[in-house]
């Protein structure tokens, strides 16, 4: 991992980033020379039509898979070629996921689900840290009242709420939210919604993939997918504007 | 009817596009089943199945007890003046008949091979109901003392020596100088009653009249010999207690009469108990079938949990298939009918593979344990097997039917379709996988810990260190007639002249004329002057060459010399076993038995092959007429059987070549159970083990593949490999343990059931190899929980995650 010259404010940065998907007879273009930049305190939305690679610019995002070329730092660490379990390090100490089914685990109390990414980091924390940490994140999504339940004792909304939780326990540098509201009906969609918007106005920077344009809205940064290229990035155009 | 074909189609069908499910099912119910009907087979036949004689239960054979006067029974076979008296004088048997075992040498023949012949009087025939396919069997021309020289051939031997001949009747057979004419040949379908020992078939029957037993052994009364056997068909209605009691009093009156002027017997008296057939040919075959019995359950109850797993993973696959049928009308009756004909058709292709194997294990048995087992002869696919094959088909396809069926939550189905499969689809519950990973475990456990003692065990005693040397070395029998008076010496000097030329010839390097030290020790009565002590240690005949020769070492004293042999000098050397019984304390040297006989020697106990102890052995100077002696070769030579004949031809026309064997080739023959037993065990182990580790590994890839989003989100929630891997293996732990803990309790349930059988098995040594077994067993598990989680793990996270979400 080696460090980049990037401004320290930068989450993430991806210069050129491909991703070709290869069977016997095809050469998927999954993602086709991506350059992002995500900032401290961003809220970026990334939309576009099925198939366009938004699910595979998140998990490259996310760590959860690997580019075929181009380069990509976190807070300025340079993560393109990483091993398996590097890249899982990095997951746990500085990214959060948020899915669209919630991926809770139903044998695990809602506490042990939030504790869970703590359970994992490489520096152990006491129990009593864990439980004060679990409570803190539980109290930002107002679930603290459910500590005990198993997650399919609880609802859609309040489940993805928990995900959220678990998302933050880890204190990430960046939330990767992955069409958070697909699974929900639109009262529970607002109110997850309603969650991320603090968190991101309290700093949490945020990456969100999402269909819905009423819900890209949200986000102050809206990328358009489509075949796996970025059709506008308004954020830079605004920056050029700006900067001119 | 057409709706069953019509399924029994699909079945096939459906079936047909998974060639590797279906190879997998019929291999392992194949072979399982197949040991399973082989066993089941022999059980039903050793067990239950009448013998193929008339009024079977009725027929019973002697034993004949002779009891010292500290009421320990000292032998067990017959006198011959006892034998006779029962026959004459016994009134419990409307029928009976007298058997004597032994071989002869067929001089007749250019090849002359050794026959095994049984002498027998005429009732034999008909108490056995034994048919002939061509001539007559023995009749009252062939009655007691009538000395009619004839032959009856079993049908192998006709076949074998004669190739059939039409014109058998007209033949003769030559044995040592006496000619009996062939009179008939027993039907092919006749099975001998292995009375005397197991595998043994007689292939000539020669009259009663011209037994092996000498003139001078015919009265005498304390002379037993194990080849005697009296069998009789019970004509009274009294109990075995009754009986017993009336015909010891018959011979052991007559008896005591008999022997009254002699001190050895003293005190001694004879015990006669009469046993059924079935009892006598069982024998301790019993055990060995329940044991059997026990492992091919334990393989079979394995194979079990493995095809259940497929199946149900199978079905797990099916789940659209079945929910398109659900939605389309069938009935969830009509769902489990669908299974079971599939179920069905891959249980009936395995029994029809089980029966095939299973015959081929009955060749087996037939061919190489028909030493081991009895009744192995009447092994065939009978109605019972078949029956039970029947059975196998019905119990196990209805069981991986409704297990299979019973994963089915038939109202859930259409929500397979709704959901296309993300995830809402038809599991094996954590519950059942770790019920049968329980399973699994304990009987695994269980069969490789006996396995590996059985392993060991036999290991332990092919490679336990006899205290002799027999490399290089043969034994030689000759074939002599029963020697009359006068004739010994010219026998002598024929043995003495065959002894020179095979010193002569240069592959030998020395010949000693003794009994093999691998063959069995006789009995023999030997009562200690002044103190009129007696004892009856084993006994052997030798010469002065036999100890040197086997490098049998001297404790004490001195071995014999050439002198003692030639002068027949009353003088005996014991082992250190015998010396301790004679003097705890002191030197057995110079102590005398029966008048002059004077103990010369003491030598080191040696250990027969398949014996567990060393017991006490006395050997006595050999006549130069004995026919027997050991061969001992010079480095990489040998002499070939036609080789030894032509000498014994060239040496004396009076000798014939009875019996030539390395004592290697007799050592391993001794120790055949326990090779049998030490190839059984390890293959079983194997396969037990092989077969655990594909069930395991079916469970838990199982386990695994059904957790695989659950992996993935912990992947993504930055979880490393190792920890996963110690995850899987902490979940799976507690039914690992079960497991162990399982099979401990059964095993503990064997141990104590069986605890008389098994107290030679118990030993500290037990621990290292529950040991061994745990750590065996606990490897597989481990791989198990590893291999299956490896693809997940060692791959990008996303994999993990596709297809849940």
């Amino acid at each position: 991992m080696s460090q980049a010259t990037v401004n320290t404010n930068t989450k993430i940065k991806m210069t050129n980033i491909s991703k070709i998907f290869e069977t016997e007879e095809l050469e998927t273009h999954a993602l086709r020379s991506i350059d992002l930049e995500i900032n401290a305190g961003d809220y970026v939305s990334i939309s576009g039509p099925s198939g366009c690679g938004k699910s595979t610019l998140l998990s490259i995002l996310g760590l959860l898979d690997m580019p075929s070329d181009g380069e990509f730092y976190i807070e300025g660490v340079n993560v393109t070629d990483l091993s398996l379990d590097e890249a899982a390090e990095i997951r746990n100490s500085k990214i959060g996921f948020i899915f669209q089914s919630f991926n809770l685990i139903d044998e695990l109390s809602v506490f042990d689900n939030v504790a869970l990414p703590l359970r994992y980091s490489k520096e152990k924390m006491s129990e009593q840290a864990i439980k004060t940490r679990v409570n803190e994140c539980l109290a930002l999504v107002a679930m603290s009242h459910r500590v005990s339940h198993k997650p399919n004792q609880l609802s859609g909304g309040q489940q993805q709420r928990i995900a959220i939780a678990r998302a933050l326990v880890a204190n990430p540098a960046i939330l990767l939210v992955d069409e958070p509201t697909g699974n929900l009906d639109s009262k529970s969609g607002d109110q997850v919604m309603d969650v991320l918007e603090k968190l991101n106005e309290n700093g949490t920077t945020i990456c969100m993939v999402t269909h819905d344009p009423r819900y890209a809205d949200m986000a102050r940064t809206q990328l358009k997918l489509l075949d796996g290229a970025i059709l506008t990035t308004p954020d830079i155009v605004e920056r050029v504007k700006a900067a001119v | 009817m057409s709706q069953f074909i019509y399924q029994q189609k699909q079945a096939w069908f459906s079936l047909k596009q998974k060639p590797s499910f279906v190879a997998s099912v019929l291999i392992t119910m194949g072979t399982t089943l197949g040991a399973l009907l082989c066993i089941l087979t022999l059980a039903y036949i050793l067990i239950f199945k009448p013998l193929p004689y008339p009024e079977q239960s009725k027929l019973y054979t002697i034993e004949h007890n002779l009891i010292d006067a500290e009421s320990r029974i000292d032998g067990r076979a017959f006198t011959y003046p006892n034998l006779m008296h029962l026959y004459q004088n016994q009134t419990v048997f409307s029928d009976a008949a007298l058997l004597y075992y032994d071989a002869r040498v067929l001089t007749s023949k250019n090849n002359q091979p050794t026959l095994s012949t049984t002498f027998v009087t005429p009732k034999w025939f008909e108490l056995l109901n034994a048919k002939m396919v061509i001539g007559r069997s023995f009749e009252v021309t062939e009655l007691m003392n009538t000395f009619n020289p004839v032959a009856v051939l079993s049908y192998d031997t006709w076949q074998k020596e004669f190739n059939l001949d039409p014109n058998i009747l007209n033949k003769k057979v030559e044995f040592i100088g006496i000619s009996y004419r062939i009179v008939g040949v027993i039907e092919k379908s006749f099975i001998e009653p292995q009375l005397l020992a197991k595998g043994l078939k007689t292939q000539v029957y020669l009259p009663w009249d011209y037994n092996s037993i000498s003139e001078q052994n015919r009265k005498e009364w304390g002379n037993d010999d194990g080849n005697l056997t009296f069998i009789g068909k019970l004509g009274v209605n009294k109990t075995v207690k009754q009986i017993n009691q009336s015909l010891t009093s018959l011979i052991n009156d007559n008896w005591q009469k008999q022997v009254s002027g002699r001190k050895f017997f003293k005190d001694w008296s004879i015990g006669i108990k009469v046993h059924d057939f079935k009892s006598v040919i069982l024998g301790d075959s019993e055990n060995t079938i329940y044991l059997l019995l026990a492992g091919v359950i334990g393989l079979v109850l394995i194979a079990c949990s493995n095809i259940a797993n497929l199946f149900i993973s199978r079905t797990a696959e099916q789940q659209r298939e079945l929910a398109i049928h659900a939605s389309v009308g069938a009935t969830q009756k009509k769902l489990f009918y669908t299974i079971l004909s599939q179920t069905g058709l891959l249980m009936l292709l395995s029994v029809i593979c089980a029966l095939v194997l299973a015959n081929l294990g009955f060749y087996i048995l037939q061919n190489f344990l028909s030493e081991q087992l009895p009744r192995v002869d009447e092994l065939a696919i009978n109605v019972f097997t078949l029956c039970s094959a029947i059975g196998c088909v019905v119990l196990f396809a209805l069981f991986f039917a409704y297990l299979s069926s019973k994963m089915i939550n038939y109202h859930a189905l259409n929500l397979a379709l709704q959901s296309s499969g993300k995830g809402t689809g038809i599991q094996v519950s954590k519950q059942t996988r770790k019920t049968l990973v329980i399973t699994q475990v304990a009987i695994v456990t269980a069969l490789v810990f006996v396995n590996i003692i059985l392993f060991k065990d036999s290991i332990k005693t092919i490679n336990q260190p006899s205290g002799f040397n027999i490399e290089n070395m043969s034994h030689l029998v000759l074939g002599v007639s029963p020697a009359k008076k006068g004739e010994q010496d010219s026998r002598a000097a024929a043995l003495l002249e065959l002894r020179k030329l095979l010193l002569s010839q240069p592959e030998i390097e020395a010949v000693s004329q003794s009994t093999s030290p691998l063959m069995r020790f006789g009995t023999w009565a030997l009562m200690q002057n002044v103190t009129d002590k007696r004892y009856t240690p084993g006994g052997k005949y030798i010469d002065h060459e036999y100890f040197k020769m086997i490098e049998q070492p001297l404790i004490e004293g001195d071995f014999f010399n050439q002198g003692d042999v030639q002068n027949n000098n009353p003088v005996m050397i014991v082992n250190d076993i015998f010396a301790k019984q004679l003097a705890p304390n002191g030197s057995a040297l110079g102590m005398m038995f029966n008048g002059d006989m004077q103990v010369i020697g003491v030598v080191k106990g040696v250990q027969l092959p398949g014996q567990s102890n060393i017991r006490a052995r006395a050997y006595y100077v050999t006549s130069y007429a004995k026919n027997m002696m050991m061969l001992k070769f010079k480095p990489g030579q040998d002499l070939s059987r036609t080789q030894v004949v032509a000498l014994i031809k060239e040496a004396s026309s009076q000798l014939t070549l009875f019996g030539y064997s390395s004592l290697n080739k007799s050592k391993e023959k001794m120790l055949f159970t326990e090779y049998t037993t030490a190839i059984t065990s390890a293959s079983l182990a194997i396969l037990t083990i092989f077969l655990a580790a594909i069930g395991l590994y079916g469970i838990l890839s199982y386990s695994t593949q059904m957790r695989q989003f659950e992996i993935g989100t912990r992947l993504a929630i930055g979880a490393q490999r190792n920890d996963l891997i110690k995850m899987i293996i902490k979940d799976n732990a507690p039914a690992i343990l079960w497991g162990f803990i399982t099979s401990f309790i059964i095993l503990l349930f064997i141990f104590v059931g069986l605890s008389d059988v098994l107290i030679t098995y118990i030993n500290a040594q037990l621990l290292s190899i529950l040991a061994i077994t745990l750590f065996l067993i606990g490897f597989i598990s481990l791989f198990a929980c590893y291999w299956p989680l490896r693809t997940i793990i060692n791959r990008p996270a996303i994999y993990a995650l596709k297809g849940s979400d």
